[in-house]
């Protein structure tokens, strides 16, 4: 008798035992924890580190061959690969080395600088390819999670983890264009880091992280990604025709403020006013004007005589920004129509078929 | 007389009859009902619940956290003056415009101006500083804005490993949150040559134009004001410091005590009179 309860004990240290062997982790691991595990494992083969090379000048003017490390990731089952335009600019060779250490040369697709997003590709067979899938950046809140995965400093497939410290920022692009509604995170963010995704707790794409605000050049807990929404916009355009195609009315603009309004006796004291239009441009073929003589007021030497717009499809313009901002929710072929204000006082309505912004001027 | 709807006297009666006949029944409704109200949050935004959390905390301090922006004057090699601008962060306290922030943010500033976090901005006088304890107090006359003063909290209460939130405007960015988790209590630092004590420690984020800011818990409540980090670099590595609310709370009564502005004349005017008295027995 004794000895069955012995046995009987035994059992139940031994099942004891076993039990707290066995799943010791998902007893230890905190609801955030097996979050962050779990997407890792799910996600972290769809980035890939991108090695480009470039080729360069030293003092002697030989050719020296630079390499640089960004991170991507990959879009689609077809291979394509998203990353920033910064990491692979002037790349004479890509290199892209899978999550499970695969290395394949990729073919450039198409890029764009003002938003700093580009494209390439690679040739794996399809078991390789982890597809990162884009969510929305639309309703993100301030406080959310967020997980960048990347290789910073070439340290392949990190993991980090923060929140969105804001959201709606304005970043200005190494192009010198402006990105809107950027997402800010306190994710550590490093060179090396840019390409690589920003993903929510769901496993969604919210961003492409791009830039970090640092004056030591190493994260301070300030990172900038660029979201989804504009990226989904521009990589469909980059895919089709290698270039993403911006909304151009063909005038050159200048903010109209209040005081040169006065100084000059217009009817209006703010828009944006025309200082020249390109020959042949759709704001020509319009019919807008540009300016056609110097003013001085004050220390400033102003082109006037042009049309000064002041409302596009019914919103009110206030200066020059205010009508590239609203441009750019247009595509080109659009029609728009413009308030207008002529210099001699009267008021029109003119309806503009916006063009491309020719290629020339695409890096502006 | 108003009507009381009756309740009908059997009504208990008739629900502990419906139990013993129906009780598995019962049982499995409740645990599903039980489950299903874990699982909402859940499955209602697909977020974490700690995602949940933070959110709200931003939410609910947010309108409380404020960018202090102040113009100092430096003098150049040929000592004319630069206006020169700094940025920093501070925290409304009550609804009449006092904003607590650091005194190394307001230090020889010729003009305060505060912004909003709903972006409008005011003129800030100072209205009392404890530079034993890098803090001051300005106050901004915001007539028709409904300001939100933040709840304290109790920074004794503060354990190591605790989540926090810090809220400010590092490099004049705007608006910014950052995360992190109490590192350490009670530390004390040496700054320019004056000892900060007692302070806290925090991972989270803090950089220039952070000072001045909240450091809040995982309730929204303040538990600190960041005043400092520890770097090579001067920029954030992951150790800050703030200054814990407890002492912000013994600090501000005499920093806003009308007296207090008249503190130095009426101990001046005592010492005076005290030396007066000496040299007239001396004679």
């Amino acid at each position: 008798m004794n000895r069955w309860r012995k046995r009987w004990w035994m059992g139940v240290v031994t099942a004891a035992c076993l039990l707290a062997l066995a799943c010791p982790q998902a007893r230890a691991l905190t609801e955030d924890e097996k979050n962050n595990i779990e997407l890792y494992r799910q996600l972290s083969p769809g980035v890939v580190n991108i090695t480009s090379t470039v080729l360069e000048r030293d003092f002697f003017f030989n050719i020296v061959p630079r390499q640089g490390a960004g991170s991507g990731s990959i879009i689609s089952e077809e291979g394509y690969i998203l990353t920033n335009h910064h990491v692979i600019e002037d790349a004479r060779k890509l290199e892209v080395t899978l999550a499970n250490g695969k290395k394949y040369a990729a073919k450039f697709i198409g890029s764009d600088p003002n938003t700093d997003i580009a494209v390439i590709k690679i040739d794996a067979p399809k078991k390789d390819l982890v597809v990162i899938p884009m969510g929305s950046s639309r309703d993100l809140k301030v406080g959310q999670k967020v997980l960048a995965i990347g290789n910073p400093f070439g340290l392949g497939q990190t993991l980090t983890t923060g929140i969105i410290s804001s959201v709606g920022r304005t970043l200005r692009s190494p192009g010198g264009a402006l990105v809107e509604d950027v997402i800010q995170t306190d994710a550590s963010i490093n060179p090396g880091n840019s390409g690589g995704p920003l993903i929510d707790s769901s496993g969604k794409m919210i961003g492409v992280n791009t830039a970090i605000f640092s004056p030591t050049g190493a994260n301070v807990g300030i990172g900038f990604a660029i979201p989804v929404d504009t990226v989904k916009q521009v990589v469909r355009e980059l895919i089709e025709k290698g270039y993403y195609g911006y909304p151009w009315l063909g005038a050159t603009l200048m903010t109209l403020f209040p005081d040169f309004a006065e100084a000059l006796q217009l009817s209006v004291n703010r828009g944006a006013m025309i200082v020249e239009v390109v020959p042949g441009g759709p704001a020509d073929k319009a019919g807008l004007r540009g300016g056609h003589a110097r003013a001085q007021v004050g220390n400033y030497v102003l082109i006037v005589g042009g049309d000064v717009i002041v409302g596009i499809d019914g919103e009110p313009v206030d200066s020059a920004d205010d009508l590239m901002r609203a441009l750019r929710r247009y595509r080109p072929g659009n029609r728009v129509r413009l308030d207008v204000v002529h210099w001699e006082g009267d008021r029109d309505r003119v309806t503009v078929i916006l063009g491309e912004r020719p290629r020339r001027y695409r890096y502006r | 007389m108003s009507s009381v709807p009756k309740v009908p006297e059997n009504l208990r009666d008739v629900f502990m009859s419906l139990l013993p006949a129906h009780q598995a029944l019962f049982r499995n409704v409740l645990v599903g009902l039980f489950f299903s109200v874990a699982l909402l949050p859940s499955t209602a935004s697909s977020l974490l619940r700690e995602e949940l959390n933070t959110i709200a905390v931003y939410e609910k301090v947010s309108s409380s956290v404020v960018n202090v922006v102040t113009t100092t004057v430096l003098y150049d090699f040929f000592y004319r003056p630069v206006p020169q601008e700094g940025a920093g962060s501070g925290v409304i306290l009550s609804a009449d415009g006092t904003i607590v922030t650091n005194y190394h943010v307001v230090r020889g500033a010729k003009a305060i101006e505060v912004r909003l976090a709903d972006g409008s901005r005011w003129p800030a006088e100072v209205v009392g500083t404890a530079p034993e304890d890098d803090l001051a107090v300005i106050r901004i006359q915001a007539e028709g804005r409904d300001l939100v003063p933040i709840s304290l909290g109790d920074s004794d209460a503060l354990e190591v490993g605790q989540k926090i939130y810090a809220l400010g405007n590092p490099f004049g960015l705007g608006q910014t949150l950052t995360a992190g988790h109490v590192s350490q209590l009670k530390r004390s630092i040496r700054d320019q040559g004056r000892v900060l004590e007692d302070l806290i420690q925090v991972d989270a984020a803090i950089n220039p134009g952070n000072s001045g800011g909240a450091l809040v818990d995982s309730q929204g409540r303040l538990v600190g004001i960041n005043t400092a980090i520890l770097s090579p670099t001067g920029t954030n590595v992951g150790i800050g410091f703030a200054i814990p609310v407890n002492r912000v709370k013994a600090a501000v009564p005499g920093m806003t005590s009308w007296w207090n502005k008249y503190l130095g004349y009426i101990l001046a005017g005592l010492l005076a009179y005290w030396i007066w008295k000496r040299i007239a027995r001396l004679r």
